[in-house]
């Protein structure tokens, strides 16, 4: 991860894929910013005030992602990392794994930002 | 001799730019080189629309652009002038992102980037003139 923004003003891309919501400016470039909801066919994120960007990076390739709201930053042990649960779905397939919490809604699902981008990259280029 | 550097400098500060013209289709912005259009006019019915830029709110004003089979009028909303952009201020859509190819790069425009239009490339991905 690079940082995270606040959600601004979006250019949205015509003929983009759907789970790329637009581009932003940043820092004088222009950065691809992505929502995961409709990535993992998992619903659409909605740009409310709370809503932040969160820039991550791999290889030469950086995008923002949206997310509701941000919690903060935690220290986890490795070895408290569980592998993702057995299953087909993207979001599955896009976790490094997982971390229990006290709660089942305390579970921390561990995303693979390079895996996802690479994903990304793939559908938007297969189309 | 002042004269003389004056002019200079206006001509590497016009090599520095380019211009932009600024129009509107719905709530979008977007800018195209501004040598591409010929003219602006009232739009007629049988105009080019392209529908994945934005929907047309009245769309009574045209874009005139020259291709190689003749002229076509992209029907927009709006103008927003013309202006010089330095040219350090254009920039190029990341290569991943995939999108319409006459989508050709976007200018940083004070605090929202505009996406830049190629009016030919609009025509030629619609099949229309």
């Amino acid at each position: 991860m690079l940082e995270v923004l606040r959600a601004g003003l979006l250019t949205p891309l015509p003929r983009a894929p759907s789970f790329l919501l637009g581009v932003t400016g940043h820092r004088g470039e222009v950065l691809p910013v992505m929502d995961l909801l409709r990535f993992l066919a998992k619903g659409e994120a909605r740009i409310m005030p709370r809503t932040r960007i969160f820039v991550g990076v791999s290889g030469t390739y950086v995008a923002g992602v949206v997310a509701d709201t941000v919690l903060g930053l935690r220290k986890i042990l490795v070895s408290d990392i569980l592998p993702p649960p057995m299953g087909a779905d993207a979001a599955t397939e896009h976790m490094l794994g997982v971390v229990a919490g006290p709660t089942a809604e305390e579970t921390i699902n561990l995303l693979n930002f390079t895996k996802l981008l690479q994903t990304a990259r793939q559908r938007a280029v297969a189309r | 001799m002042m004269a003389h550097e004056q002019e200079q400098q206006e001509q590497e500060r016009v090599e520095d730019e380019v211009d932009i013209l600024f129009f509107e289709i719905g709530e979008r912005l977007y800018g195209t080189d501004a040598s591409q259009v010929l003219r602006i006019e009232r739009a007629l019915p049988e105009d080019l629309s392209v529908p994945s830029l934005g929907e047309l709110r009245r769309g009574s004003r045209a874009l005139v652009f020259s291709t190689s089979e003749g002229e076509a009028h992209l029907k927009v909303d709006g103008v927003r002038g013309v202006r010089p952009i330095p040219i350090a201020e254009l920039r190029r859509l990341p290569p991943a992102v995939s999108a319409a190819p006459f989508t050709i790069g976007a200018c940083l425009d004070q605090t929202r980037l505009v996406l830049l239009i190629d009016l030919v490339e609009t025509a030629r991905t619609q099949g229309r003139h």
